[in-house]
């Protein structure tokens, strides 16, 4: 790997107050390339991801969720209970020593603890302040509820996916929290801390997350807002190519997927199923002519997928040029992809109570400064002692009376 | 030119002094909006006939030019253009003494269209010998190395062999992708990510490097809990299609088109009581309200809830009382539109989304009420185009548009004039040879 050079982030502590996914996960990127992350959470008001399947067999209480463990690896855990009163003096003076806050609750949750922007601002004045709240802090839509699988319908994915006769259901997962609204929240503050270098200034990052997500849909609304028209789902199909789309595969439940863009593509694609005389026939020759004949095309490309794994149409495809894949599940990407094997993007760490268990790895790689997972999610309040005797040096009594007041809980 | 909030254009922009080199390709598009509309002078580098990005549908207006493809239009806007067909001697040392004014240079596609890029000049490890700061981002389906390294990754291949494919859909029929683009989103937010990191080693220490993104990778996350399952108990999450297990928790119709719904989940929003009430107020809560159903649905909470969703048994002997409650719901629902359902829900406290399209989005009072989107006037069409806006609000440096979108080649007096001290005899040389 080369020499240990200083990570990008080394230096930058950041105050993590959000919950479930799109908090957390940007701020674990910034743990993973070297800024201190400390989650600050309570029993009283717990992430309910810490108590969310999935957990190993027999196993349970707040430390082995693997919904919790993927969010929050390489970051500290510091228990605070923020409903009771005592609690805000105690994050305040945590804050005045961290360089971001991250939360992403309803607007009313920091303006009831008493950190909003304004009141963190005037114990850290160059704080990078990042709320993502759902609706975004302002607007007639500000305090509507935006939890579980609401937030995909609101900004137009469920509507684009799945099949033109049949309900649409949407991806599955609550897909914005994952990739698009952690990925926009990161850029935002590291563009905030490049602006803090060179001036000195900090400031409020708000990341609504309708924004935020509608933004990764942004060539449909222009669609409609410049075209008037109104894009629609339409299974895994797309108006340039043909076939595109997923097909049976030998097995239970299996599936592949091919893509033909190309006259190129289209004849490399007739020859690795054997030239067979259906795909001979002139009305499949170009692509208009196979738009117009697509189910028909997709009937006779099944009857040759069927007869063959995804894998075995995988590697053949792609061999000859047409880009081909694996409907991949979990047990997949897990175990079965040589591809991630080969450059160990799953990360198996030792957790304390969960076992040894598997992580996302990092998505990005920096030749010269790789970021790396430093340790596995940490235990509820696994780091009080770390927080209230070295980053904030309390007297011992101090430390006794916010134990037994539930303040430290 | 742009309708922005007043005094936005005399703050400071984050990527102030930040000059990146986007090679465009569907796979980094995403990254140049981002590192662009915060204020870096990003230099689209495309062949004289422009780039291939500029090929994909949908169209403005549906006329299929070069200057009208929507995808390519969404993300480019506060991007200049210059063009230069690297196969021409002349172009090479133009490409160096520009690659001396960048930092980030933004480059994305295939495995094998990278190595065609480094052939042409375009390699990171003789620009970074050169240059030691700069900042090379090389975006790919399934990156640099590894047996698949090789394979074609448009976006459906890679959303695929991601994982998160196979999590949407219903079982009867093949798992389906996300709205096309998906992947392309994912890899551009991770070149993004990659940039901003690499440009702040860079500009603290003087030292470049090499950012690799593979989307298959980029997209991993967003297998939500499917990767953890399987690890920890050996479990496969599979796609649901639609059937909800409990009344009021799932994807309904409604009089025009659907909304989700989830009514009387303890802890998420108002219980049913609230739900029966509002359609008792429109006379159309049936006989809900009559003793026997107010017991059954005032009995809903976590424990219930819980106790039923581990029980088939349990639960399939309450179904027909759940399919009346639904029914009345469904009926109820058809009555009134997606957006009044919306807005007159959430006031109550019900955890109910619209299923939105993009007409719904565009007409949604909130983002309206944020001033979301823009109107950009573009003069060569004399027309206004409206854009998404921030995808970010930063109080101090705040995200902006500061021009509309290039034409191909806009940019080549400027940069290579302007900037470059080539002479107009120059210029028209090399745009007549096909160098720029």
């Amino acid at each position: 790997m080369g020499t240990q050079k200083r990570l990008p982030l080394a230096g930058i502590r950041v105050a993590d107050f959000s919950w479930f996914g799109a908090g957390p996960i940007p701020a674990q990127l910034m743990a993973h390339f070297g800024a201190e992350v400390i989650r600050i959470e309570s029993e009283a008001h717990m992430d309910g991801l810490r108590t969310t399947m999935p957990v190993p067999p027999g196993k349970e209480g707040p430390n082995v969720s693997g919904f919790y463990n993927n969010f929050n690896a390489s970051k500290l855990s510091f228990t605070l209970n923020m409903s009771n009163p005592r609690a805000r003096e105690i994050a305040l003076d945590l804050l005045k020593i961290c360089d971001v806050f991250i939360e992403n609750y309803t607007p009313r949750v920091m303006e009831k603890w008493g950190l909003t922007y304004k009141d963190v601002v005037q114990v850290r004045p160059d704080i990078i302040y990042a709320n993502l709240p759902m609706q975004g802090s302002w607007g007639p839509h500000r305090d509507f509820l935006g939890f579980g699988g609401v937030l995909a319908p609101v900004t137009g994915f469920t509507y684009l996916s799945g099949w033109p006769d049949r309900i649409p259901t949407g991806l599955g997962t609550n897909y914005p929290d994952y990739v698009v609204n952690p990925g926009h929240a990161f850029v935002a503050i590291l563009a905030a801390l490049r602006h803090r270098d060179r001036t000195g200034e900090g400031q409020q990052v708000e990341i609504a997350q309708i924004e935020s997500t509608v933004s990764a849909l942004g060539p449909y609304v222009m669609e409609y807002a410049n075209n008037g028209d109104i894009p629609e789902r339409n299974g895994n199909r797309i108006g340039w190519a043909a076939p595109h789309g997923a097909f049976p595969a030998k097995g239970d439940d299996r599936w592949c997927v091919i893509t033909v863009f190309t006259d190129a593509q289209w004849d490399a694609l007739r020859a690795a199923m054997g030239d067979p005389d259906w795909a001979k026939q002139e009305k499949f020759a170009t692509l208009l002519g196979r738009k117009q004949h697509e189910d028909e095309l997709e009937e006779h490309l099944s009857a040759w997928t069927r007869t063959l794994t995804a894998e075995e149409i995988a590697d053949l495809l792609q061999a000859r040029g047409v880009p081909a894949g694996i409907v991949q599940t979990a047990e997949d990407v897990l175990d079965k992809d040589p591809h991630l094997k080969a450059r160990n993007f799953y990360q198996y760490l030792d957790h304390p109570e969960a076992g040894r268990t598997a992580y996302d790895g990092i998505p990005v790689r920096l030749s010269k400064t790789p970021g790396r997972i430093a340790s596995p999610a940490p235990l509820l309040g696994q780091h009080n002692d770390y927080v209230l005797n070295d980053l904030l040096d309390l007297p011992e009594e101090r430390l006794a009376e916010l134990l037994v007041e539930q303040v430290v809980f | 030119m742009v309708a922005t909030q007043t005094g936005e254009n005399a703050m400071p922009a984050a990527l102030e002094g930040v000059r990146v080199l986007h090679v465009p390709h569907l796979m980094t598009l995403m990254a140049g909006r981002l590192l662009a509309n915060l204020g870096a002078d990003v230099l689209l580098l495309e062949p004289p006939g422009g780039a291939a990005a500029r090929r994909i549908p949908p169209f403005l207006h549906r006329d299929p030019s070069p200057h009208g493809s929507l995808p390519f239009l969404f993300a480019t806007t506060s991007h200049r253009s210059i063009t230069l067909d690297l196969a021409h001697r002349d172009a090479l040392p133009l490409l160096r003494r520009l690659l001396g004014t960048c930092q980030i240079v933004l480059t994305g596609g295939d495995r094998a269209e990278i190595e065609a890029l480094a052939r042409l000049g375009l390699d990171p490890e003789a620009a970074l010998a050169e240059h030691p700061h700069l900042v090379w981002i090389r975006v790919t389906g399934f990156g640099m190395d590894g047996p698949h390294a090789d394979w074609l990754c448009p976006d459906l291949i890679g959303v695929a062999m991601s994982g998160i494919m196979s999590l949407a859909g219903y079982l009867d029929r093949a798992p389906t992708m996300p709205p096309w683009g998906q992947g392309y989103v994912a890899t551009g937010m991770r070149a993004a990510e990659g940039a901003m990191l690499a440009l702040r080693v860079a500009e603290t220490t003087g030292e470049g490097q090499i950012v690799d993104v593979a989307m298959q990778e980029a997209l991993s996350m967003a297998q939500e809990t499917a990767m953890q399952y399987w690890d920890m108990r050996r479990e496969l999450r599979k796609r649901q299609g639609s059937a909800s297990l409990l009344p009021g928790v799932g994807t309904y119709p409604c009089a025009d088109g659907y909304v989700y719904t989830m009514i009387g989940i303890p802890g998420f929003g108002a219980p049913w009581p609230v739900m029966v009430q509002w359609m008792a107020e429109e006379g159309k809560a049936e006989d809900l309200t009559e003793p026997e159903w107010q017991q059954l649905l005032t009995s809903m909470d976590l424990r219930t809830v819980t106790g039923l969703l581990a029980q088939p048994a349990a639960l399939a002997e309450i179904k027909p009382k759940f399919d009346h409650v639904e029914q009345v719901l469904l009926r109820f629902f058809a009555s009134h539109d997606k957006t009044y359902l919306y807005e007159e829900g959430q006031k109550r406290r019900l955890l109910i989304g619209p299923v939105n399209s993009a007409k719904d989005l565009v007409e949604n009072r909130q983002l309206n009420a944020r001033g979301w989107y823009q109107r950009v006037l573009h003069p060569e069409r004399g027309e206004e185009v409206v854009y998404p806006g921030p995808p970010f609000r930063l109080m101090k440096t705040p995200w902006r548009i500061t021009r509309r979108p290039p034409l191909i080649g806009e940019h080549n007096a400027e940069i290579w004039g302007g900037e470059f001290g080539l002479t107009p005899a120059q210029i028209a040389a090399l745009a007549g040879s096909g160098t720029i």
